[in-house]
């Protein structure tokens, strides 16, 4: 690495970038960013109608007592009660008076008598505000408390740093939550609601725990919408920063037009990373600005260093990816596919875990739930903030690596179908027989993020959630362990002979014990994470109350010995072709399973 | 490839493209991304629902601990409010208790006060359990019963009231994902198609410009409206195609879609209008990459401003799939056809005056 040069090819990016053509493209840019505030802004200051406008039909005479909720909901088109127009379905609920005359039984006539049964309560709260007499519009005030339960062990308990959260923000948040979420019912927040609560400035505050105190319509369930509303603010630029650093990633490679910058005396790491510099520097700038602005506008509690520090590990994971899909795609057409799957995926990853800031700690999967809790001036331990982040960061590394290993004139100037690029980018890292070692290492952020990512997607659906992740672990660990396996054999790395097969699969083996055994200890030494039922079994599984000999019998030796013949196994079958390779795989992911879930049963009891 | 010759070359060229997708399986990415996303959106909801619908707690309901001067009429309201059990305590202390050992899930402690002259209100004081995944759901049921015992206070003080308070309809038995499939998941499948299809038409054009091989295509007996007509025609038909495929999807999964001749219609303007923007934006700027930005950028500006119609193209998609649309919505459809034509046209016109050997 050479920072001198490593600058130098920087600034041709950028200035390459911003002469001729493109500066009309700035200028249009930033017109359409201010265009598109705009529109945010008109949208939400016309009370623009919703998505659901006009979707119901309700016949209501106009001298029924309903008339007033139906037409007040821009949901239900009124008409004229007609049966006839019911049993054609071109009305889906017909009221004579307050009585309902139609029968709903399609989904969509009860639906429209949910929304509208919804529609008359909140009718109700808004008649209620006006009232004189407070004492019979709002006969009843909530003071709503959170409180730890003591003696309930399915209660997943926090680690004290970041579990009650609600201690530094409970106070002046009085019913604040309600007024910016509780949307469509403005006028419901009457009552005893402070005047300065309600709209966006209370949106940080009231977001969780403590207590607050309002009219029954006022209590929110602790479910951050405004920060996921916020959180999704920091994903989007990423997605136009990674369209332009895919295009001038793949354009040096048309026509051979990234051949001057191989041939010149820089290292093809000066070259990834120069060229990258910018397009991070950029998000990051964004980030900054974005955190700031939501802080100094008042829109959030808090944001700072933390929230743009938690966002890095993001940018770097969303432009390694970028980096190697533009190092695969063949042409721009695959490219865009392969950019939008990125942003698909990794956006899911971000985002699914955040939905449960409040809930669980199983969040701390991903970084994003860092910021929001940084957003709402929570505090986040070293621990919590590490465990966040050192994954992603990880795996960034490790992509930008092996995308770097296909930055060289024989992949990149050449047409090949993107799974033989993968491996390509597999073998190009085998050296020796070692390297099977080394390379289930390097793997093992990656295992990480989407085990993690897998427990928090599939962690929601209760029971049956447990054997899903157990084989969608099995699933991501066996690949992990044999696809460089069988890169090295299809590229002629190792040669196809029994020994070569038994001894590189071991190794393989061996190194995923290890570097797995390290992710156990990060584990331990956060005690917060120790409490997640489903990581743990994910991850390994260290039942409490077994005597220390057998722990270590189950966290060392079983364990090592369960890895080290899966991948033998897979390598035996990657050694003759692609089919006995599948089907190797697929027996190691068997005899996987049937340990883990013995594991599970057996001692998890 | 003779029998080629005999077709018009716009055909020869669409099908070049489109069999240069499937070359690359890149179609197949596309179909799943959707599938992803669809699941996706799928997930969250019924996900989410899950936390808030007492009907998915296999536990059998919530049990909550009344106490206090109004427990009468606390005890009422929960006893009404469906999936929650009352359980009366006569001292707060032992509530408590029975809170933190978790024999109940929350407290409900009401007194009566009495803030100004006119009446008394019952203040309530809700303990809820702090860090669990259950405390959405029974936040979610403590609203419920407060708002009832609010509904029961509100009817017994009606005559203090200016006018009453209007007695609700019926309860329905309704799916709590049937707003959210027509409103959010059925435009999100159909409005993606359009919008990768315009994206994918940026691309081939700048393509073929950054490769040079629009030279190559230039020596071949054919223009360059041809070569951008073959191109487009490929990208529009690709969309209405990949949306009559979900919808057959939805239906075999037992959602309806109705109206689905207009929906494809609908469908095939707007990837028209996007399609002919991005191969305008294509030659305009000849680089993929500020061409692409700008393509993104401006498309979610336009579709975001058409929240200025009186009808959103999403809200459109929603009323003829779920079979309510008015004339409003099959006018909006009839301006799209209309704009799509009328775009392709002038479009046309600006390609047949752009300079090949410029690009």
């Amino acid at each position: 690495m050479n920072p001198r040069k490593l600058l130098r090819i920087a600034k041709w990016e950028v200035t390459k970038n911003a002469g001729g053509v493109d500066k009309r493209t700035v200028a249009i840019m930033a017109v359409s960013v201010v265009a598109m505030v705009l529109v945010a802004g008109l949208a939400a200051s016309s009370g623009a109608s919703g998505l659901d406008s006009g979707l119901y039909r309700i016949g209501v005479d106009e001298s029924s007592s309903y008339y007033a909720p139906a037409s007040d909901d821009a949901a239900f088109v009124v008409q004229e009660p007609d049966p006839a127009a019911v049993e054609r379905g071109d009305q889906e609920l017909l009221f004579v008076g307050t009585q309902l005359a139609s029968s709903p039984e399609d989904p969509k006539e009860r639906a429209a008598l949910g929304e509208f049964r919804t529609s008359v309560d909140r009718y109700n709260s808004r008649q209620m505000a006006r009232d004189d007499n407070r004492t019979a519009a709002a006969p009843v005030s909530v003071t709503l408390v959170y409180l730890e339960q003591s003696g309930v062990s399915e209660t997943i308990a926090s680690d004290s740093g970041s579990g009650d959260g609600g201690d530094g923000d409970g106070d002046g948040s009085s019913a604040g939550g309600s007024g910016g979420g509780s949307g469509g019912d403005g006028g419901s927040a009457g009552g005893s609601t402070d005047s300065d609560a309600g709209g966006l400035a209370g949106l940080g505050a009231g977001l969780t725990g403590g207590s607050t105190t309002g009219s029954p319509s006022d209590i929110q369930p602790p479910f951050p919408f405004e920060s996921l509303v916020l959180a999704f603010l920091f994903i989007v630029p990423m997605n136009f920063v990674i369209q332009a650093y895919g295009s001038t990633m793949l354009s040096e490679r048309l026509n051979r037009r990234g051949e001057l910058l191989l041939v010149s005396p820089v290292s093809r790491f000066d070259i990834v990373a120069g060229k990258t510099l910018p397009y991070f520097l950029g998000v990051m700038g964004v980030v900054t600005a974005i955190t700031l602005g939501l802080r100094f506008s008042g829109l959030t509690a808090g944001g700072g260093p933390i929230a743009v520090l938690a966002m890095l590990p993001i940018a770097l994971l969303f432009l390694s990816a970028t980096f190697c899909g533009a190092m695969f795609a063949r042409s721009f057409k695959e490219l865009t596919f392969v950019t939008v799957t990125v942003t698909v995926s990794l956006t899911s990853y971000a985002f699914v875990p955040a939905i449960f800031t409040d809930v669980t700690p199983i969040a701390l999967i991903s970084p994003l739930t860092v910021v929001v809790r940084d957003l709402q001036a929570q505090a986040v331990t070293l621990g919590d903030f590490a465990f966040a982040t050192t994954p992603p960061t990880l795996t960034a590394v490790v992509l930008f690596g092996l995308g770097a290993g296909l930055y060289r004139e024989e992949d990149m100037f050449t047409q090949r179908a993107i799974p033989l690029k993968v491996l390509d980018a597999l073998s190009g890292r085998i050296k020796s027989k070692w390297s099977a070692l080394k390379l289930s290492v390097i793997l093992l952020p990656f295992v990480f993020v989407a085990e993690l990512a897998a427990v928090a997607l599939l962690f929601a659906l209760g029971d049956i959630s447990i054997p899903l992740v157990l084989v969608a672990v099995v699933v991501i660990e066996e690949v992990a362990k044999s696809l460089h396996l069988y890169a090295g054999f299809t590229s002629g790395r190792y040669d196809r002979s029994l020994r070569t097969g038994v001894v590189v699969g071991a190794l393989s083996g061996v190194g995923f014990f290890l570097a797995e055994k390290v992710t156990v200890l990060a584990q331990l030494v956060n005690p917060g994470l120790r409490e997640i039922p489903t990581s743990q079994a994910g991850l390994e599984l260290v039942p409490a109350g077994v005597p220390l000999p057998l722990v270590l019998l189950v966290l060392l030796l079983l364990p090592l010995l369960l890895h080290v013949v899966t991948a033998t196994v897979s390598s035996l079958g990657a050694r003759r072709s692609r089919r006995s390779y599948l089907l190797a795989l697929g027996a190691a992911m068997v005899i996987h399973f049937a340990y883990n879930y013995t594991v599970v049963i057996a001692l998890g009891q | 490839m003779a029998s080629d010759r005999s077709l018009d070359p716009r055909l020869v060229i669409a099908r070049r493209d489109l069999a240069s997708l499937g070359r690359e399986k890149t179609i197949v990415l596309a179909i799943l991304i959707q599938l992803f996303v669809a699941a996706f959106s799928s997930f969250l909801v019924v996900g989410l629902t899950s936390l808030y619908d007492p009907g998915s707690v296999e536990s059998g309901g919530i049990e909550m601990a009344v106490t206090g001067d109004a427990q009468q009429e606390l005890f009422e309201a929960v006893a009404e409010t469906d999936g929650v059990q009352p359980v009366a305590f006569d001292a707060t202390d032992d509530a408590q208790q029975a809170f933190n050992v978790g024999r109940v899930d929350a407290v409900l402690t009401g007194t009566y006060a009495s803030p100004d002259s006119d009446g008394q209100v019952i203040e309530v004081t809700a303990i809820a359990p702090d860090s669990s995944i259950r405390t959405t759901l029974i936040v979610v049921q403590l609203r419920e019963v407060l708002k009832t015992l609010e509904r029961n206070e509100r009817f017994e003080r009606a005559e203090s009231l200016d006018a009453p308070p209007l007695e609700l309809p019926p309860e329905a038995n309704a799916s709590p994902y049937f707003s959210f499939t027509y409103t959010v998941l059925i435009p999100l499948l159909l409005f993606l198609p359009p919008f990768i299809s315009g994206s994918v038409a940026v691309d081939t054009i700048t393509e073929e410009i950054e490769r040079g091989t629009l030279e190559l295509l230039r020596v071949a007996p054919v223009s360059l409206v041809d070569v951008v007509d073959g191109k487009s025609l490929a990208m529009i038909a690709l969309a209405p195609a990949q949306a009559a495929l979900w919808i057959g999807l939805l239906s075999v999964n037992g959602i309806a879609v109705s109206n689905p001749l207009a929906l494809l219609v609908f469908v095939a303007a707007t990837a028209a209008i996007v399609v002919v923007f991005g191969v305008v934006l294509g030659l305009q700027l000849g680089r993929r990459r500020p061409a692409q930005l700008l393509y993104s950028v401006l498309t979610l500006v336009v579709f975001g401003a058409a929240i200025l119609l009186p009808e959103h193209p999403s809200t459109t998609a929603a009323k003829l799939a779920v079979d309510s649309p008015s004339l409003v919505t099959y006018g909006h459809v009839a301006g799209y056809v209309v704009a799509a034509v009328v775009l392709f046209v002038v479009a046309r016109r600006y390609v047949a005056r752009v300079e090949p050997e410029s690009l």
